[in-house]
């Protein structure tokens, strides 16, 4: 049973005017290649980080960010 | 390629060459016999270059991304770099006890201090070698 974080980043960068990494990484100060890894779900980021690009984007944190139990 | 990995690779690869040069000085002094001039000069000229080639190489980066450079470490970078050095810290002490064991081999307060000093750059391209691979695998 593994259990990943998933999240909604890319369509939250294209809805937002095709917002870029890097844009949205000088928003919430982080580099370009961090917000890469959490996109990527290669990196699961401190709960600060998170709630910055939930407010980035205007959203709430679970709308951004859904942790998934995965069976099998 | 992030401004820090380049600047682990700079810092791995100039330690990887003044470590081999240094490296093949003590295995031409202790192996074969041979020394060329006064070895406190030959390691002050090796420390010198690794100074001196780390901050031409880390200045070059720099100005290529500044605003990159200007970055402070974002808290993944501060991850990679504590597992890196909890890594190296291992095999530091490894090298230290190892160190000291070579006193029972008889082995002159000078070869002591090279064991630790190899121990020391074995430590060091740990570190660096452990931050470029963490930083490929979540690239």
């Amino acid at each position: 049973m593994g259990k990943t974080i998933q999240n909604t980043i890319r369509r939250l960068r294209f809805d937002h005017r095709e917002m870029t990494q890097q844009e949205l990484a000088d928003k919430i100060g982080v580099t370009r290649q961090t917000v890469n890894a959490i996109e990527l779900g290669k990196y699961s980021p401190s709960l600060e980080v998170a709630f910055r690009i939930a407010e980035v984007f205007g959203m709430p944190l679970e709308q951004v960010f859904q942790y998934e139990v995965k069976r099998g | 390629m992030s401004f820090r990995e380049k600047s682990a690779w700079i810092s791995f690869l100039c330690i990887l060459v003044v470590g081999g040069l240094w490296l093949a000085d003590v295995i031409r002094v202790e192996f074969y016999g041979v020394r060329h001039g006064n070895p406190l000069v030959y390691f002050l000229g090796l420390v010198t270059a690794l100074v001196v080639g780390e901050i031409v190489l880390h200045v070059a980066i720099a100005l290529q991304s500044p605003h990159e450079a200007r970055t402070p470490e974002d808290e993944r970078e501060k991850l990679i770099d504590l597992k890196a050095t909890r890594l190296a810290f291992y095999v530091m002490i490894a090298g230290g006890w190892l160190s000291i064991a070579t006193i029972h081999l008889r082995f002159s307060g000078f070869d002591v201090s090279q064991c630790i000093l190899g121990s020391i750059i074995i430590a060091e391209l740990t570190k660096f070698g452990a931050q470029i691979a963490l930083f490929r695998r979540d690239a």
